[in-house]
C-alpha cells in the first residue's frame, strides 16, 4: 500500500492507493501545516482503507509543509505531484491550473504527461482562495456559498483592486451605495479569474485545460477563469486530492524501483 | 581543513561581513576606500588614485529609514544601499560614486545629497549611445571629470602612468576571473553556487591586486586535482544578482550548479576587455562601448542568443532568471529573450527576488520543482 500526503497552507490531504493503483482510502481536513491536520488526514484515510499503519511500504509528502514533516520516505513538490495526478486522471490534460488556500499554479504538461513548464503566484494572496475567504466574510456567507450567490447574479460588480485589502474596503463601499450581494460574489470570482488568467497566459495555455485545487468546487470560479481564458475548463473528480494522489503514485513508482 | 577549503572560507568571510574586510584591507593598506555603485564604474581611475573602490550592491538589512527617499516599488539593493548610506555602515568611505543608468539610480544621485550628506558624492552619467563614436567621445569626458574628482578626495594628481598601471592590475584581474568561471564546469561540487558567488563577490572588498593573486593560487591549487564527478543539473544564471545565500543553498540542495552566469555582479563585471586606444581614457571608454547588458542600450537585442550559446558552450541544462524585482531595465529584456530561449527549446526558471528576502520557502519550491522536472526528461 502507498501513501500521498498534501500538507497545505490551510488543509490536510492524503490518499491511499493499492499496488494496482486502486484508490482505497482518502481524506481531507481544514487544518494544515503545524497542525495535526496531517495525522488526522493519515489516520481517517487509513481507517477508511481498513488499514493500519504499518501496511504502508513507501509514502510521499508534497506541498507547502513537505519540509518540515519528517515522518515520510521522501518529499516531492506540489508542482509534481499536481501534475502526476492530473495525468493519472485526465491523461489529455495539457494545462493544469490549481488553486489553493494561499496559492495558484499554472503547469504545463507535455503530450506524455510529464511537466513541461509551470508558474506560481508570488507572495501575494489575490487571486487565492485566501481572497475569496476574505470576500465571503464581507457578504456574510460561508465560502461554499459564494457560488450560488453568483448564480443568482444579474451582472458582475468589477472589483479593480488586485490587492485583497484593497479590494476589501472596495467591497465594502460597493455594498453600502447598494450593490447586491450576488453581484459582488460574481466579480470576485472574475477577480480571481483575472488574476489566474494573467499567469496561466505567461506560459501558455493549451488544451485541455484541467483544475484541481479546493476552489475547482466553486463553479462560479470555474466558468469565470473559461470566459477569461476562453477555453472549456474541466474539473477533476476530488480536485482536492489530486496533490496527495499524485504523491502516493509516485510512492507506487519509487517504491518499485 | 585544507587550503581550498580554507582560501574559499577566507573569500566567504570577507563576502558576508563587507564592513570588517573593507576596514581591514584600509588598515592594512593605509590606503582611502571610494564607494562604487553598481554598475560598471570606473573603478580603474579610483584605483589610480590610490585608493580603494568597495562595490555597494546592497545587503540583508531592515528597511526603515530608505523609506523615506525609495517607495517600496524601488528595487531592494538600492532601497538597501541608501539604507545602510543613512545608518552609517558606509561612513569609512571617503566618496562614493553613482553612475546613472537607470529611474532609481538617477533619484538616489540626487536623494544622496541630502540623505546622506557626510559622504562625498561624485555623480556620474554614461552615454545611451555607447557605441556609436560620439558616445566614446562623450564617455571620455565624463571619465576625466571623475578623474578631477576622484583627484580632490586622494589630494593627488592622477598621471597617466597612474592609469596605464591601474588598467593593467584590472586587466589580470578580468583575465583571471574569466579563467576562475571557466574552470567552475570542472569542479562544480568544490565551486557550487553558493561558494562561486562568495569567491567573485569578495573582490568588491579587497584590494584588486590583492585579491587577484588569491584567486589566481586558488585556480592553481584546484589544477592540481582531477576534474570532479556531478550527476546534477548545469544551468546558466541571468539577472542582477542571485541573492541571498538562502537562495543559492536551494540551488545546492537540488544539486544545481552554476556552469556559467550572465549576472551584473558576477561575469558582466569582468567579461569584457580593455579597449584599444591612445590614452588611457579612451581605452576604458572603447571598452565600456564593448559592453552589453540590460543597461545598455543594445539596438541588436543580443542577450538571448548570449545566453544561447553559453548554454551550448557549457553544455548546461537550462537558463534560471534571477529577476530582481522591480528592475525596469532587467524586465524589458526578459520578453525578448524569453520567446528566443523557448524557441531554441532551453527549459528556463524564472525566479523573482528581493535581497532581503527572508521567506524562501516559495523560492525553493521553485527550485526544487525545476530540479524534478529536468529529471523525467
Ligand atoms: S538596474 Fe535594476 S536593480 Fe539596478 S538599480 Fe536600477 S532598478 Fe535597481
Amino acid at each position: 500500500m502507498f501513501l500521498g500526503i498534501d500538507i497545505g497552507s490551510s488543509s490536510s490531504k492524503a490518499v491511499i492507493l493499492d499496488e494496482n493503483l486502486n484508490l482505497l482510502g482518502k481524506a481531507v481536513i481544514n487544518t494544515g501545516t503545524g497542525t495535526l491536520g496531517p495525522e488526522k488526514a493519515i489516520e481517517i484515510a487509513l481507517s477508511k482503507a481498513g488499514l493500519s499503519r504499518e501496511a504502508i511500504k513507501y509514502s510521499i509528502v508534497t506541498g507547502y509543509g513537505r519540509i518540515t514533516y519528517a515522518k515520510a520516505d521522501k518529499q516531492i513538490t506540489e508542482i509534481s505531484c499536481h501534475a502526476k495526478g492530473v495525468a493519472f486522471m485526465e491523461p489529455n490534460a495539457r494545462t493544469v491550473i490549481d488553486i489553493g488556500g494561499q496559492d495558484v499554479k499554472v503547469i504545463r504538461l507535455d503530450d506524455g504527461g510529464r511537466v513541461e513548464n509551470f508558474v506560481m503566484n508570488d507572495k501575494c494572496a489575490a487571486g487565492t482562495g485566501r481572497f475569496l475567504e476574505v470576500m465571503a466574510r464581507i457578504l456574510d456567507c460561508d465560502i461554499e456559498m459564494l457560488a450560488s450567490l453568483d448564480a443568482e447574479s444579474t451582472k458582475e460588480i468589477i472589483i479593480s483592486n488586485t490587492c485583497t485589502v484593497f479590494a476589501e474596503s472596495e467591497v465594502i463601499s460597493q455594498l453600502s451605495s447598494g450593490a447586491k450581494r450576488e453581484n459582488v460574489a460574481k466579480g470576485a470570482h472574475h477577480a480571481v479569474a483575472k488574476r489566474v488568467a494573467g499567469l496561466a497566459h505567461r506560459i501558455g495555455i493549451r488544451p485541455e485545460v484541467v483544475m484541481t485545487g479546493g476552489v475547482a468546487l466553486n463553479k462560479g470560479v470555474v466558468s469565470a477563469l473559461s470566459q477569461e481564458i476562453g477555453q472549456p475548463i474541466s474539473v477533476v473528480k476530488n480536485p482536492q486530492i489530486v496533490g496527495a494522489l499524485g504523491a502516493a503514485l509516485f510512492a507506487a513508482e519509487m517504491f518499485k524501483k | 581543513m585544507n587550503s581550498i577549503e580554507q582560501m574559499i572560507s577566507n573569500f566567504e568571510e570577507q563576502s558576508k561581513y563587507p564592513a570588517k574586510a573593507v576596514a581591514k584591507v584600509m588598515k592594512e593598506t593605509g590606503k582611502k576606500a571610494v564607494g562604487c555603485f553598481p554598475y560598471y564604474t570606473p573603478e580603474e581611475i579610483v584605483y589610480a588614485a590610490g585608493m580603494l573602490p568597495i562595490g555597494l550592491w546592497g545587503g540583508q538589512t531592515e528597511i526603515k529609514s530608505a523609506d523615506k527617499y525609495l517607495q517600496s516599488f524601488c528595487c531592494s539593493i538600492m532601497r538597501a544601499n541608501v539604507e545602510m548610506g543613512m545608518k552609517g555602515t558606509y561612513d569609512l568611505l571617503s566618496a562614493v560614486i553613482i553612475p546613472t543608468y537607470c529611474d532609481t539610480l538617477k533619484c538616489i544621485c540626487e536623494n544622496w545629497k541630502t540623505a546622506v550628506p557626510n559622504i562625498y558624492l561624485i555623480p556620474m552619467v554614461y552615454p545611451q549611445n555607447i557605441r556609436i563614436e560620439a558616445g566614446v567621445t562623450y564617455m571620455m569626458a565624463e571619465f576625466k571629470r571623475v578623474q578631477a574628482e576622484l583627484e580632490k578626495v586622494s589630494g593627488r594628481a592622477i598621471t597617466e602612468k597612474d592609469l596605464l598601471d591601474s588598467i593593467e592590475v584590472y586587466e589580470t584581474y578580468r583575465k583571471t576571473m574569466q579563467e576562475f568561471v571557466s574552470i567552475v564546469n570542472q569542479y562544480p561540487n568544490t565551486l557550487n553556487a553558493r561558494t562561486r558567488h562568495f569567491i567573485i563577490k569578495a573582490a568588491y572588498f579587497s584590494d584588486k591586486k590583492s585579491y587577484t593573486a588569491k584567486v589566481a593560487e586558488l585556480i592553481a591549487e584546484l589544477k592540481k586535482l582531477p576534474a570532479e564527478k556531478f550527476d546534477g543539473l548545469k544551468v546558466v544564471i541571468t539577472g542582477i544578482l542571485a541573492e541571498p545565500a538562502a537562495l543559492l543553498d536551494s540551488f545546492v540542495e537540488n544539486n544545481i550548479a552554476f556552469a556559467a552566469d550572465d549576472l551584473a555582479q558576477e561575469s558582466r563585471q569582468f567579461r569584457t576587455c580593455i579597449g584599444s586606444g591612445k590614452t588611457a581614457v579612451e581605452k576604458l571608454a572603447r571598452r565600456m562601448s564593448d559592453q552589453s547588458c540590460s543597461l545598455l542600450y543594445d539596438d541588436k537585442k543580443t542577450r538571448g542568443q548570449l545566453l544561447i550559446d553559453l548554454v551550448k558552450e557549457n553544455n548546461a541544462d537550462g537558463v534560471v532568471v534571477s529577476m530582481m524585482k522591480f528592475c525596469d531595465p532587467e524586465e524589458f529584456d526578459y520578453p525578448i529573450f524569453k520567446k528566443e530561449l523557448e524557441a531554441a527549446k532551453i527549459p528556463m526558471l524564472y525566479l523573482e527576488i528581493e535581497q532581503q528576502m527572508d521567506a524562501a520557502e516559495q523560492i525553493r519550491t521553485r527550485i526544487q520543482s525545476f530540479a524534478e522536472m529536468m529529471d523525467k526528461h
